[in-house]
């Protein structure tokens, strides 16, 4: 008798698996403004989480969706919100609320063409930058560029675990093309799932302070009911959650929240290398593009050409130092985007002198194809 | 990319239930074990318009998903006559509706015209050309069992479709037989 824990394999589209794996990772509260081509996250999550004692609410908008599922993280929920690009926009202020108070939740962004209400039905990838430094002040957030169905399920899982631990926003960006993909996935035993819940502060800490860093630089929550005096605030504060004008405690504030996310990085970084030992061009992709490329690195290498693929699986904080190993000894580095530019310069930043870089970039409303990239691969290569 | 692996595109005008058909093939594959990717076109096209339902099958997961070389073509409706050329094979094997093949080689060993849409006519619902044309595809070209088509209607088609569904395969595979 087999010991295999059981898993079942079934057709699923990627905003499917999105809520899917919301609800496996312990999302128990959504609050969201439909938008596609994001919609259809929020209708299994409607039909899915009373059925696991969760709550769903359809706000008036993304602003206040993003409100809301920041109070419902408070009251001690992992929380969930889903949208586009207009929608995402709109979830900035919030968001950047959500950094400051160090409250777990999970945005997902379903990429579509913009900028404004754009190209609600065409993939792009126009929103990395946003993700990153879309609300305003220096801060650290964790954004995930998953690539398939299957991995929008484990990746929506993750998200939640990093969130948890960290406490801190995090972001999952996908292309339209991925939202409503159908793909055979193979969805693990429930059992099999790791999850990690926020740490809570101690019921019996009599010093408590809401802000004071654990030893792992993560400040523990108060669990509402337990009896912690607490106070969240947007305004710079100190460790008592008060505002302060304390130049020292102003700068450590800050530099606590530009910098928490660095000593794990070990957890936090994820990417996919193929075919990178002794590859002289290196295309540098992520989500949909990544497939297209992996599919272009596989047939330059038919053809002899030493042809390698860097997929950040975590686009941010960006794998900077597995990316400078790799192209260490290559020549040239095709960065491959469904924008005008966006992720390459961040490249450029890290690939040296000694390593062209060259952009490919698609803003049509279609999706950069194996053929492009091959095409650059070959002109790269006979350089 | 591998050799295994097959690319199928339904396509037509938006209404014709490709989607659905997409999804009913898919399923059908992966009863056999295949594995998918299905995409569509993602338009407003459900009071006409080109419409498509691709999918990319083999017994391993696809590194690319969306079809680039197709293996089987099927053209319900003349908006999508010309929709593929540009990921045509020389032996990709197209099945067309009669009506919307005028002007296509149907002389073409690859190319079968056939006359779907009256066949799901005379069954009384029109609305069952996609899965007429499922029934021809399957009873030409192999691509998955007739048995394991019909499980998948049965598993997944909305239950008031089912019967007229199944009468629609057979309708289909019996427009090869003839």
């Amino acid at each position: 008798m087999s010991t295999e824990p059981a898993t079942t394999t079934q057709n699923l589209e990627g905003n499917e698996a999105c809520a899917l794996g919301a609800i496996a990772g312990g999302c128990r509260f959504y609050a969201g403004y439909p938008i596609t081509p994001s919609s259809e996250i929020a209708e299994r999550m409607a039909s899915e989480l009373p059925g696991v004692g969760g709550v769903f609410i359809q706000m008036e908008d993304e602003i206040a969706s993003m409100a809301a599922i920041l109070g419902a993280s408070m009251g001690g929920l992992k929380v969930m919100t889903a949208t586009s690009g207009p929608g995402f926009s709109l979830k900035q202020e919030n968001l950047g609320l959500a950094v400051a108070t160090e409250i777990p939740c999970v945005i997902i962004d379903v990429m579509r063409g913009g900028p404004s209400t754009g190209l609600p039905t065409r993939p792009a990838q126009g929103d990395y930058m946003q993700a990153r430094w879309g609300t305003h002040g220096d801060h650290a957030i964790i954004v995930l560029t998953p690539a398939s169905v299957a991995e929008i399920y484990a990746q929506t899982i993750r998200a939640f675990n990093l969130a948890e631990a960290f406490r801190t926003p995090v972001v999952i960006l996908y292309e339209e093309t991925i939202g409503h993909l159908r793909e055979t996935v193979d969805l693990p035993a429930p059992e099999t799932i790791e999850i990690i819940d926020r740490q809570w502060a101690a019921p019996d800490d009599r010093n408590f302070l809401p802000y004071r860093p654990g030893t792992d630089g993560i400040p523990a929550m108060p669990r509402p009911g337990d009896g912690h005096r607490t106070h969240m605030t947007g305004l710079t504060h100190g460790e008592d959650g008060f505002p302060t004008q304390k130049p020292e405690a102003i700068a450590a504030a800050n530099r606590h929240l530009s910098h928490k996310l660095e000593p794990h990085l070990d957890r936090i970084e994820q990417f996919e290398i193929v075919a990178g030992e002794d590859a002289e061009v290196i295309v540098v992709a992520c989500g949909l593009v990544a497939r297209a490329a992996k599919r272009a690195v596989a047939k330059a290498r038919a053809k002899g050409i030493r042809a390698g693929l860097f997929r950040p699986i975590t686009l941010w904080p960006f794998p900077t130092l597995p990316l400078q190993a790799l192209l260490q000894p290559a020549g040239a580095v095709i960065v491959a985007e469904m924008n005008a530019g966006q992720l390459i310069a961040e490249v450029e930043r890290h690939a040296g002198d000694h390593c062209r870089v060259v952009g490919l970039n698609r803003i049509d409303g279609e999706a950069i194809t194996p053929s492009q990239i091959l095409q650059q691969i070959e002109e790269l290569a006979n350089d | 990319m591998s050799q295994t692996q097959i690319e199928i595109r339904l396509s037509g005008s938006g209404g014709q239930g490709i989607l659905l058909a997409g999804q009913i093939l898919g399923d059908a594959l992966t009863l056999e074990r295949k594995r998918i990717a299905q995409s569509q076109s993602y338009e407003p096209t459900s009071r006409g318009g080109l419409s498509r339902c691709d999918l990319v099958a083999g017994t391993k997961a696809t590194d690319y998903p969306l079809a680039s070389a197709l293996d089987y073509l099927v053209i319900l409706d003349r908006i999508a006559l010309h929709a593929s050329d540009d990921i045509l094979k020389t032996n990709t094997l197209v099945v067309i509706d009669m009506s919307a093949a005028e002007g296509k080689d149907a002389e073409n060993g690859k190319t079968r015209a056939l006359p779907l849409l009256d066949t799901a006519r005379a069954c009384n619902d029109i609305r069952s050309a996609n899965i007429v044309a499922l029934g021809a595809l399957v009873e030409l070209s192999g691509v998955c069992r007739a048995d394991t088509l019909v499980a998948a209607i049965c598993a997944g088609a909305p239950a008031k479709l089912v019967k007229s569904m199944l009468k629609a395969v057979e309708a289909g595979q019996n427009l090869v037989r003839a």
